[in-house]
């Protein structure tokens, strides 16, 4: 087998395995779903029923797929799945295989990709039948939420990595961090209801500039040139994660070769 | 002699602690070489370094002829290691985890099927197929770990302490295994605390102290190091009585847990040696021939942390 046939074996086998995974977890596949669900659904109805925000009901939709469930599933789920590895000590076995650590962070890109695409079709179609609409280029919001994805995975590394020992960890960190962060981000309240001083510290928050671009697209059909800000961000942001993340999973394969 | 494994003065420090102190062994082709030495002298930390979870601060090892540090991902699948402590994918079923190994080890698509259906079938996993791999118990874990390790083909199959976590039963069943892989021409390289694991699986023992080997042979050469030719093992209610009488005679002493052993350095009876211990109060007395439990303790002198019995 040539090299780039190992990689992508590998990384299809590390994807395969993690999707699989969570398939048989199936209680925790219905929390995974339930949540982001729920919150379409109250946001949603929310939003419909007041007649001075049902405006914003495409742009609340935008904003719960990307904060709710892209958030939780892409960075949560994989600092889940590195302190798993590591409780497992499967990390160490990965580390005698001739697996490629490039092998392995793609193949975690490539099942949250997966599940990302099932979590779009689920929220949305919870959303068209509250009355919400996608409005924009399906090419430019594809683009958007697959940088998010590789943004997420990448952060999930460096967190995972640097923090999240156990599995009970990751609960708390991410409540305790994640939560702040989604409402600053506006995930769930548009930025202009909220005081100036929180508006200019949302400014600092890297989750308000994926729901900005991510909502522009797709509540008032925004196109590259009017998103120009958010997309070189976004490109930034996602570069700098996925640096941390690799950086961070290499450390971390070196400090647990210590142990 | 086809050498499969040959390290050169491995050194090893952690922290304050050195760990490895100019480690060398051989391993022929064919051969199981034990690893035998007290907690904390090295033995794992060799075979972390020989599967590239750990790096030596000095020191060579080759596989084959090459060095490996030259040759990192290609030497990881020239090696199947299986590590002390099940690491399995719990969620997954036994041959799922044979699969997944195999694809990250690059066995040949086309011959994947066959090889997870083939070490299913020697590991007698079968049965438990429909059994998720974290459901199994211990024993059958370690035999999956097992057969995951070799599901590459390996040149060399390193075993960190196989049956440690397991019950007596689990352990004479893997015992069995490993005797079946050694009778297929598989080189391994293994660490344990059991004695009579050594004796019954390995044709070479090497006894680590201090981070280096102090004896390496076959179980026979070891025993014939040992300066005696049987061993009295007394039991009696002044002991040093008995230990000042054997040295008076010129015999070795050797003390574990309360009991004593005598080496003697000639053939005698039972009523020889009872005539020769004249005087001490002897409970009891055997003779027995000198095993690798005498070996070891004659050798590495620190059977602190080492299982002498099954």
């Amino acid at each position: 087998m040539s090299p780039y046939g190992l990689l992508l074996d590998q990384t299809l086998a590390v994807s395969q395995r993690l999707l699989l995974e969570q398939w048989r977890q199936r209680r925790g596949l219905i929390f995974w779903a339930v949540f982001p669900a729920a919150m379409m659904l109250l946001f949603g109805l929310v939003y419909a029923h007041n007649a001075n925000m049902r405006a914003g009901l495409d742009a609340a939709a935008a904003g719960i797929l990307m904060g709710a469930a892209l958030f939780f599933s892409c960075l949560g789920g994989t600092v889940s799945i590195i302190a798993a590895e590591r409780e497992r000590r499967t990390l160490r076995r990965l580390l005698a295989s001739p697996l490629h650590p490039a092998a392995y962070f793609l193949g975690v890109v490539l099942a949250q990709m997966v599940l990302a695409a099932v979590q779009v079709l689920m929220l949305y179609s919870i959303a068209w039948f509250i009355g919400a609409r996608y409005h924009g280029s399906l090419l430019l919001g594809g683009l958007i939420l697959l940088l998010s994805v590789f943004a997420y995975v990448g952060m999930g590394f460096f967190l995972g990595a640097r923090f999240a020992r156990r599995s009970e960890e990751v609960v708390v960190a991410l409540s305790a961090i994640g939560v702040p962060l989604l409402v600053l981000g506006g995930t769930f309240f548009p930025l202009e209801i909220m005081p100036a001083a929180m508006q200019t510290m949302a400014q600092l928050n890297p989750m308000l500039h994926m729901n900005q671009a991510f909502k522009g697209v797709a509540a008032y059909n925004l196109g590259i040139a009017e998103l120009r800000f958010e997309l070189a961000f976004l490109f930034v942001f996602c570069a700098i994660s996925l640096a941390l993340g690799l950086r961070s999973y290499r450390l971390l394969l070196v400090e647990d070769q210590k142990v | 002699m086809t050498v499969t494994l040959q390290i050169d003065g491995l050194f090893k420090r952690f922290g304050e602690q050195q760990v490895l102190n100019g480690f060398s062994l051989q391993v022929a082709r064919g051969d199981v070489v034990g690893l035998l030495g007290p907690n904390g002298c090295g033995k794992s930390t060799v075979l972390n370094i020989i599967c590239q979870l750990l790096q030596a601060d000095a020191g060579q090892v080759q596989l084959a002829g090459q060095p490996m540090i030259e040759q990192s991902v290609h030497a990881r699948t020239r090696i199947g290691y299986c590590p002390q402590q099940s690491a399995l994918y719990p969620d997954l079923f036994p041959q799922e985890n044979i699969q997944f190994f195999a694809r990250l080890y690059g066995v040949p698509a086309a011959q994947r099927n066959a090889r997870v259906a083939e070490l299913m079938e020697r590991f007698s996993l079968v049965p438990y197929a429909a059994t998720r791999s974290g459901l199994l118990s211990g024993g059958w874990q370690q035999r999956l770990s097992l057969a995951v390790a070799l599901v590459h083909r390996p040149e060399l199959l390193v075993l960190d302490e196989p049956t440690v976590a397991v019950d007596v039963e689990a352990r004479m069943d893997l015992w069995h295994l490993i005797e079946g892989l050694r009778d297929s021409g598989t080189t391994i390289l293994l660490t344990s605390h059991h004695l009579a694991e050594a004796q019954r699986l390995c044709n070479r023992v090497a006894l680590m102290r201090y981070g280096k080997v102090v004896a390496e042979g076959s179980v026979p050469e070891l025993i014939s190091r040992v300066p005696g030719q049987a061993v009295v093992k007394v039991q009696s209610e002044d002991n040093q009585a008995v230990i000042q009488r054997a040295i008076e005679l010129g015999w070795s002493v050797c003390q574990h847990a309360g009991k004593i052993s005598l080496l003697l350095p000639h053939n005698l009876n039972l009523r020889e040696v009872v005539d020769a211990l004249d005087g001490s109060k002897v409970n009891a007395i055997s003779i027995d021939p000198v095993t690798l439990e005498d070996a070891y303790l004659e050798l590495v002198g620190d059977s602190s942390s080492i299982s002498l019995n099954l």
